[in-house]
């Protein structure tokens, strides 16, 4: 036996449901050995109309439900707030509520690493990460493999820059984002989430294209490494500036499109090997400080269209 | 009256084809039902009042904020905070749990990281469906996705709320609670809501605006509309004295509009 009791006022808070937790608990433990705080207990919720009408919904969800779990204090506490006829407290809802019991006792909070991956997007979630990976890896097959060896570099020129692109045209708007209507209507949503997802795609496509670049043969006289970055990252930008007028996708398929026909049709009826010619027009393009500047400064222009461009993301693509 | 949403000259258009034509409304606290026919312009004003979409002409203000045009975007973006809309149609991505998918949209909401778990489990528990928080959304029914787009629009506790053909899909019990949902939350917030069901208007909202055409063919509440059926004719009409009277409104509007 124990000579503390339930005071009034805690008494009343728990018939309430404004009671803390802990004392609730408290409470709940002491009524089951004291029949005099269990009468006052039940002489006050008897008479506030609304806590009855928690506690009848709470009857309802252990009677229901039948759940081992015990539906304490927190319940009472947190109904209050809900109003008086919200979804879960109408008949039926008791299977809701001992499901939410359970649920709130996992309640994993959000992992930092799982926010950085959300703000990426749906591209590293989708088939782009997949394609990314079977273009490397296929580049590096056939250099070893499938005997192209020293023509596996300048040939991977030629999709470097365009990889960035696809993750981009499948990362943002209408057509390419499930959740676009609603992200459209968001504070978080427009360029700056174009952005973020922008350098996801970067921050993935780069890296892993350096190590694929690392890991084929090297090519006498070829290009240096990571000569297709400034490129990849002009040609990205101008798919987001392009992808203001029209969308991100059709701005990251035209870009992509077009980079593809400035390096084959060069070389088309004039080599035997439509391939390799594209390679040589690829490596042409990237070689010396001259056609690098040139990439840079398309990259700084790209830029700058897309600040001037940037409200045009605000809402909903119209095309 | 208090109006958390003004509206002046509206004008939206796709293309060539007028879907709002200079459209003037306001709206307080409380709960309001659009209905129109299918095409009347309902959603184009629910997108364009959820601020996804951009009018081409009129001014726009919600909770005491121009957010209309391309230079209010600092306006926008504080609106956006305090606001829930739930599109006709949306998706999610494949993976993602129901609360995933709501947390997602929380922090799409810029709210406060700390508060976000606690929320995220109460929006789903009053669309009732804490049960299966935890489950993919690709397992769940089409009824039960529609409620999660529920909770994803009130999971910030938006003091605009805009919803678009919400009952689609919910069964009638579903539609019964979802309409107590929608009660309370107008007791603090703006709700507007877009449907072609004249039963959810009668038992969830206080006032009706009809569409017709890109133009508001009625205003009134939902009694008003009611009276509107009981005063018709009887003739062949039929029906519920509201669906008499949406007839009626939507006739006589025509009748005008026809004489202009």
């Amino acid at each position: 036996m124990t000579t503390w009791h339930a005071a009034d006022d805690l008494v009343l808070r728990y018939a309430e449901g404004t009671a803390p937790e802990t004392d609730a608990w408290s409470l709940e433990k002491h009524v089951e050995s004291c029949t005099g705080c269990a009468e006052r207990v039940s002489a006050a919720v008897r008479g506030r109309g609304t806590a009855a009408a928690v506690l009848d919904g709470v009857r309802a969800a252990v009677l229901a439900g039948a759940a081992a779990e015990p539906v304490r204090g927190a319940d009472g506490r947190r109904v209050p707030g809900a109003g008086p006829r919200s979804w879960r407290r109408l008949p039926g809802a008791g299977r809701w509520r001992a499901g939410g019991a359970g649920a709130r006792r996992a309640a994993p909070r959000a992992h930092p690493v799982g926010r950085v991956l959300w703000a990426a997007g749906p591209a590293l979630r989708g088939p782009w990460a997949g394609a990314l990976l079977l273009v490397v890896c296929a580049a590096v097959a056939l250099a070893y493999g499938g005997g192209l060896g020293e023509a596996a570099r300048p040939l991977l020129l030629v999709v470097a820059p365009v990889l960035p692109l696809a993750g981009v045209g499948v990362s943002y708007g209408r057509s390419a984002d499930p959740m676009h209507e609603i992200i459209a209507a968001s504070p978080a949503g427009g360029l700056r989430l174009l952005l973020v997802r922008t350098a996801s795609v970067l921050a993935t496509s780069v890296p892993v294209l350096a190590l694929a670049w690392a890991v084929l043969p090297a090519s006498a006289g070829g290009p240096g490494p990571l000569t297709w970055l400034l490129p990849g990252l002009a040609l990205t930008l101008a798919a987001l500036g392009l992808g203001s007028y029209v969308g991100c996708r059709a701005g990251a398929w035209t870009v992509a499109s077009a980079w593809l026909a400035a390096v084959t049709v060069p070389g088309l009826g004039t080599s035997p090997s439509a391939l390799a010619e594209a390679a040589r027009t690829a490596t042409r393009f990237f070689t010396g400080p001259s056609a690098q500047g040139a990439w840079a400064a398309g990259a700084v222009l790209c830029a700058g269209l897309l600040a001037l461009r940037r409200r045009s993301f605000d809402h909903l693509e119209t095309s | 009256m208090n109006s958390t949403v003004k509206v002046s000259g509206l004008t939206v258009r796709h293309r060539r084809r007028t879907a709002l034509d200079s459209v003037d409304l306001d709206f307080g606290p409380g709960v309001h039902g659009l209905l129109g026919p299918n095409g009347a312009g309902k959603t184009s004003l629910i997108r364009v009042l959820s601020t996804a979409a951009a009018p081409d002409a009129g001014r726009i203000e919600l909770l005491g904020t121009e957010v209309g045009a391309a230079s209010d975007h600092r306006g926008r973006a504080a609106v956006r905070r305090r606001l829930g809309y739930l599109p006709q149609e949306f998706g999610h991505y494949a993976g993602f749990t129901v609360r995933e998918f709501v947390a997602y949209v929380a922090w799409l909401k810029e709210m406060d990281g700390a508060r976000t778990a606690a929320a995220v489990e109460r929006a789903v528990e009053r669309v009732g469906l804490a049960d299966r928080i935890d489950s993919r959304m690709k397992t769940l029914s089409g009824g039960m996705v529609r409620r999660v787009g529920i909770a994803q629009a009130i999971v910030n506790e938006p003091e605009l709320l805009l919803l678009d053909e919400p009952t689609a899909g919910l069964d009638p019990e579903q539609r019964v609670e979802f309409r107590a949902l929608m009660r309370d939350l107008g007791e603090h917030a703006t709700v507007i809501l877009s449907t072609h069901l004249v039963e959810d208007v009668v038992t969830a909202c206080e006032g009706v605006t009809l569409i017709e055409a890109g133009r508001v063919a009625y205003r009134g509440t939902t009694r008003e509309l009611a009276a509107l059926g009981k005063d018709g004719t009887q003739d062949e009409l039929g029906g519920s004295p509201i669906e008499r009277g949406y007839t009626t409104a939507l006739r006589s509007h025509r009748a005008t509009a026809g004489a202009r």
